[in-house]
């Protein structure tokens, strides 16, 4: 047993598989004690928050404040306000209204903006322009006018009982204060999903689900598998025939297809994660029967079988320890493919909508679902759907190289 | 060679062909992008009928007709309504429909301009005669009016007389319902309707069900091409409303084209490349299509909630289940539910908060809104959200959690409830999740059920069903017997036990006085005491509160893409057409007014 573990540890792939999964399981340990609470619990009112550190304006007000000078403060400040593409828009709309825009340098923005300040009219229609445009110009000229362009900004605090507005301080270009200053302030490394809620922390989650959902799939099937394979392979003849019949009606069925099948009738009442993982197990064992069978079958006219036989031994222990044993290391490695294609099914059933019911547990195919509901993949919300789909790809990547490597230690022919 | 290699090479014959048959056989006809107009939302298969008396129909760009605007691109009504201001205007008919004093009969002109395709004139008698047909074979004119309409006549051949159903005190049941009648209906050709029915041999079943071909139309277009790729609908240049009297020109584009998408997302790409110029569809974050990508796309309204909110989706409360008996558990799910993040969440802010228009049983527009007293039922209405509040009064009811299992028992049981809407429905779907949220926050299990459409709708329209518990579904939007019709839709007495029950009512609420209140309405011309009546019966939905509303919600999406056309209504431009996708009701006036962004 030893000498196996040193030799599996020895596959560079097993190794790297292992490591993979080993880092999952880990961020599944760790990460929700550094972020703990509900991972369903909505935060954002709104969809789809981008990834990135969420500071409290309100906080951030009556902090401590530094006084920076930098150089680029003023620029960056007109850059963000106003664009060069919203500065050739400007003179864009000028030229549609006729009026002349001889003489005027697009760099001047102080000169530019008066020429605006001037001259726009939001009720205007010029001659060509459709209504999206004028949308467009109508915006421009709201962020233009709300821009803060005085020297210092006063924040005022409205008395709720007397009404009266009092003077809570100024903010001047100059302030700044520490990130670790502000009372609230929240990290979200991936954003929020559609319905608010913190991404890193549900796929987090989601995986933990997933890989029990895998798991469960995993030994249904791999148990089932085994049982109808050693039956068919050691007892041969009617038992053979009849195990054998069954085992091709299932596989000329796409299994997918009963499991679509399966998965529909039940209704989403019953869908909980962990039935939704036995229906995955019990509509994909059909492969490791076939192959159970069929190393048995080798295995059964073994000398050392005979003996036992001729020994008088029963069934149960012939099939325990002369037969079994020598498929251990074959039955595992087809567990852990078992283990990762049910993954896959799970995340394909969720994604057509017919994964586990959704309010109780978050799975990666759920995730995935919710997000192409809401057109995160059309709308550019890249981080409701491509982290999970790393993440699964990671999951299975790393169980099939585990197999790989074990297939290598375990069958002397692939050794390089 | 071998007999094999001649069969495999056969084989790979017939498979090239086939995929080239299959080709060929629907090919997407090219029209001229500058003349043709393009749809998404509104067509998902290909179109079985074009029979404007039929039912089961799947045409909706010919066929769908609605209370707050039938669409008449291809059939007519009588009068178009406007669901921004109410008001109806002319189209087969010519000026105002006149009432007689007692309301029990109404006189409208038809317009002596109005055609038929093949020529001939639209004439009271086949106002008469759609009528007829429709009392004779059941179709949806007859189950949505007859109550309403005891019969159509001609007095004479541009003259039309409605008589109003009378109730047995001799007045009318309800003249608004007569009113909505007139932009609902489809009017269809005599002697078409002879045609159909001779060659049916009268059968009801197979009137309803004909393809109508062969159909007479009195629109601006009929059908050009028809299959499984797109429905494209050809403008008719002989089309009457040319005339001065009506609109004084042809509609702008040449072909009105619904191209069939596989999917809401393969309509939006398509909508979001400018292949589609007018989108009925609910796209989230619609405000990024310009703000973060630029696109030349644009709603009617420029600042959230962008569309026009006609109707609010609704939860029902199955009056059926023992435990939602009790008025306080079904007043404090409802004030726990957190609607700020619905509409954020589900309608990305296309709908206005309940703060902003607080909940009662009309709608956000202003002429809705005026109809009750604001003031008097301020206490009853709630934002949501109110986690404490809703504890509280369960706590102060006696509903509370016994045996410490975390979830509140009603007379010694265990609430479980389930919160059920159609698969798919994305919006709805994530709103039913944020209620069952709401449940949990207040120690009732509430449990989300999302079955697929076709089984939903049977359920939840049986009036004895126990499956689903909280359901959702959404009341009428607008129109001329509206909010009235939407009073009778939470807590309509007559809507009780009706099997196959798609008029509403869903949870089967009983309240006797209400029940008078909906008889009294109608017959109510006195602004005040219809105020009153309806303040009254807020005041009850309000306390009784049989459902909730949800968020509210466009009874049609308007979303359109200038890269192609261009001067489609909007709010400001003064005027007065609704957002209803250039298309229904009084909004088919924007086909007229259509211009080229590069002509």
């Amino acid at each position: 047993m030893k000498n196996t573990l040193r030799q599996v540890f020895h596959s560079g792939k097993f190794v790297a598989g292992f490591s993979i999964f080993v880092f999952i399981l880990l961020m599944m340990i760790i990460y929700p004690l550094i972020n703990p609470g509900n991972p369903l619990e909505r935060i954002g009112v709104g969809t789809f928050a981008k990834p990135g550190t969420y500071v409290s304006l309100y906080d951030s007000v009556s902090s401590d404040r530094e006084t920076l000078r930098l150089a680029d403060a003023d620029e960056n400040r007109i850059k963000s306000m106003m664009s060069m593409e919203d500065r050739v828009s400007m003179v864009a709309w000028f030229t549609a209204m006729d009026i002349s825009v001889e003489g005027v340098d697009m760099n001047d923005t102080d000169a530019l903006l008066t020429m605006w300040r001037e001259n726009y009219d939001e009720k205007a229609r010029p001659a060509g322009m459709t209504k999206a445009q004028r949308n467009f110009y109508v915006r421009l000229n709201n962020s233009i006018t709300s821009a803060n362009t005085a020297e210092v900004l006063s924040v005022t605090e409205t008395n709720s009982a007397t009404g009266e507005v009092v003077d809570k301080g100024k903010i001047d270009k100059t302030d700044y204060v520490n990130v670790g200053d502000v009372a609230n302030v929240k990290t979200l490394p991936l954003g929020t999903d559609n319905f608010g809620r913190d991404v890193l922390k549900e796929l987090v989650s989601a995986c933990g689900t997933s890989i029990w959902i895998g798991f469960i799939a995993g030994i249904v099937a791999t148990l089932i598998g085994l049982l109808l394979g050693l039956l068919a392979g050691y007892l041969g003849g009617i038992v053979d025939d009849i195990i054998m019949f069954v085992t091709n009606i299932f596989t000329v069925i796409p299994s997918f297809v009963l499991l679509i099948l399966i998965t529909y009738s039940l209704g989403q009442d019953q869908r909980g994660a962990t039935t939704v993982a036995v229906v995955i197990g019990l509509t994909s064992w059909v492969w490791t029967t076939r192959s159970v069978r069929s190393q048995v079958i080798s295995l059964r006219n073994r000398d050392h079988v005979n003996l036992s036989k001729l020994s008088g031994h029963s069934l149960m222990r012939i099939v325990m320890t002369d037969i079994l044993p020598y498929i251990a290391s074959y039955v595992v490695m087809a567990f852990i493919l078992q283990v990762s294609s049910g993954i896959l099914a799970e995340a394909q059933l969720s994604l057509l909508g017919l994964g586990p019911k959704t309010t109780e547990v978050p799975t990666l195919g759920l995730m995935m679902n919710w997000a192409m509901l809401y057109s995160a993949h059309l709308n550019g919300s890249w981080w409701a759907y491509f982290p999970v789909i790393l993440t699964i790809a990671g999951i299975s990547f790393s169980m099939n190289l585990m197999n790989t490597g074990l297939d290598q230690v375990f069958n002397p022919t692939l050794r390089d | 060679m071998t007999k094999q290699k001649f069969l495999s090479l056969l084989l790979a014959l017939v498979m090239v062909l086939g995929v080239a048959g299959s080709a060929m056989a629907d090919e997407v006809t090219q029209l001229p992008r500058n003349e043709s107009l393009y749809f998404a939302g509104q067509q998902w298969g290909p179109v079985n009928s074009w029979n404007p008396i039929g039912v089961n129909q799947n045409n909706a760009m010919a066929t769908t007709t609605s209370p707050q605007g039938s669409r008449t691109i291809m059939f007519e009504t009588l009068y178009m309504y406007n669901f921004m201001d109410g008001s109806m205007t002319p189209l087969l008919a010519e000026g105002d429909y006149v009432w007689n004093d007692s309301l029990t009969e109404m006189t409208v002109k038809l317009n002596p301009a109005a055609k038929w395709s093949d020529g001939t004139a639209v004439t009271a008698e086949d106002v008469a005669a759609t009528w007829n047909v429709a009392a004779t074979i059941q179709n949806n004119t007859a189950t949505n009016y007859s109550i309403y309409i005891d019969g159509v006549e001609a007095v004479d051949a541009q003259t039309v007389l409605i008589k109003s159903a009378l109730t047995e005190a001799g007045t009318p049941v309800n003249p608004l319902k007569v009113v909505e009648y007139l932009g609902n209906a489809f009017v269809a050709q005599k002697a078409w309707i002879e045609t159909v029915c001779a060659r049916n041999n009268d059968d009801a079943t197979a009137i309803l069900n004909d393809a109508a071909e062969d159909v007479v139309w009195s629109g601006p277009y009929t059908k050009y091409v028809a299959n499984d790729q797109q429905v494209v609908l050809v403008r008719d240049d002989n089309y009457w409303g040319q005339d001065a009297s009506m609109w004084g020109s042809l509609p702008v584009p040449k072909y009105i084209v619904h191209t069939i998408f596989a999917d809401n997302p393969a309509g939006e790409t398509a909508f979001k490349a400018g292949e589609v110029d007018v989108c009925q569809q609910f796209l989230p974050n619609i405000q990024d299509l310009w703000l973060k990508d630029g696109l030349p796309i644009s709603t009617y309204i420029e600042d959230a909630p962008y569309q026009v909110c006609l109707t609010m989706p609704t939860a029902w409360y199955n009056m059926k289940i023992e435990a939602l008996q009790n008025p306080v558990l079904r007043k404090a799910i409802a004030i726990a539910v957190d609607y700020d993040s619905i509409i954020a969440n589900a309608m990305t802010n296309q709908s206005p908060t309940f703060a902003d228009v607080p909940r009662s049983m009309m709608n956000p527009t202003a002429g809705e809104q005026a109809l009750y007293n604001h003031d008097q039922v301020k206490d009853l209405q709630w934002i949501g959200n109110d986690i404490e509040g809703a504890k509280a009064m369960l706590d102060e009811a006696g509903i509370v959690d016994t045996d410490g299992d975390g979830w509140r028992e009603l007379n010694g049981e265990k609430i479980a409830l389930n919160a059920c809407c159609p698969n798919g429905w994305t919006d709805w779907q994530a709103a039913m999740e944020i209620v069952a949220d709401a449940g949990k926050n207040i120690g009732v299990e509430i449990t989300t059920l999302f079955p697929e459409w076709s089984i939903y709708q049977t359920v939840f329209t049986n009036p004895n069903q126990t499956e689903y518990q909280i359901f959702m579904y959404s009341p009428d939007s607008a129109g001329p017997a509206q909010p009235w019709g939407r009073v009778r839709q939470f807590m309509g007495g007559d809507l009780i036990g009706i099997e196959n029950n798609w008029t509403g009512n869903y949870g089967q609420y009983t309240n006797a006085r209400v029940d008078e209140i909906l008889a009294a309405i109608p017959q109510t011309t006195d602004e005040a005491e219809l105020n009153a009546l309806y303040t009254e019966a807020v005041e009850i939905y309000l306390t009784e509160v049989p459902s909730f509303s949800l968020m509210y919600r466009p009874a049609v999406f308007h979303e359109v893409n200038e890269s192609v056309w261009t001067n489609y209504p909007d709010a400001e431009d003064g005027r007065n057409i609704p957002p209803a996708d250039c298309t229904d009701g009084y909004g088919i006036a924007a086909l007229y007014e259509l211009e080229l962004v590069n002509p």
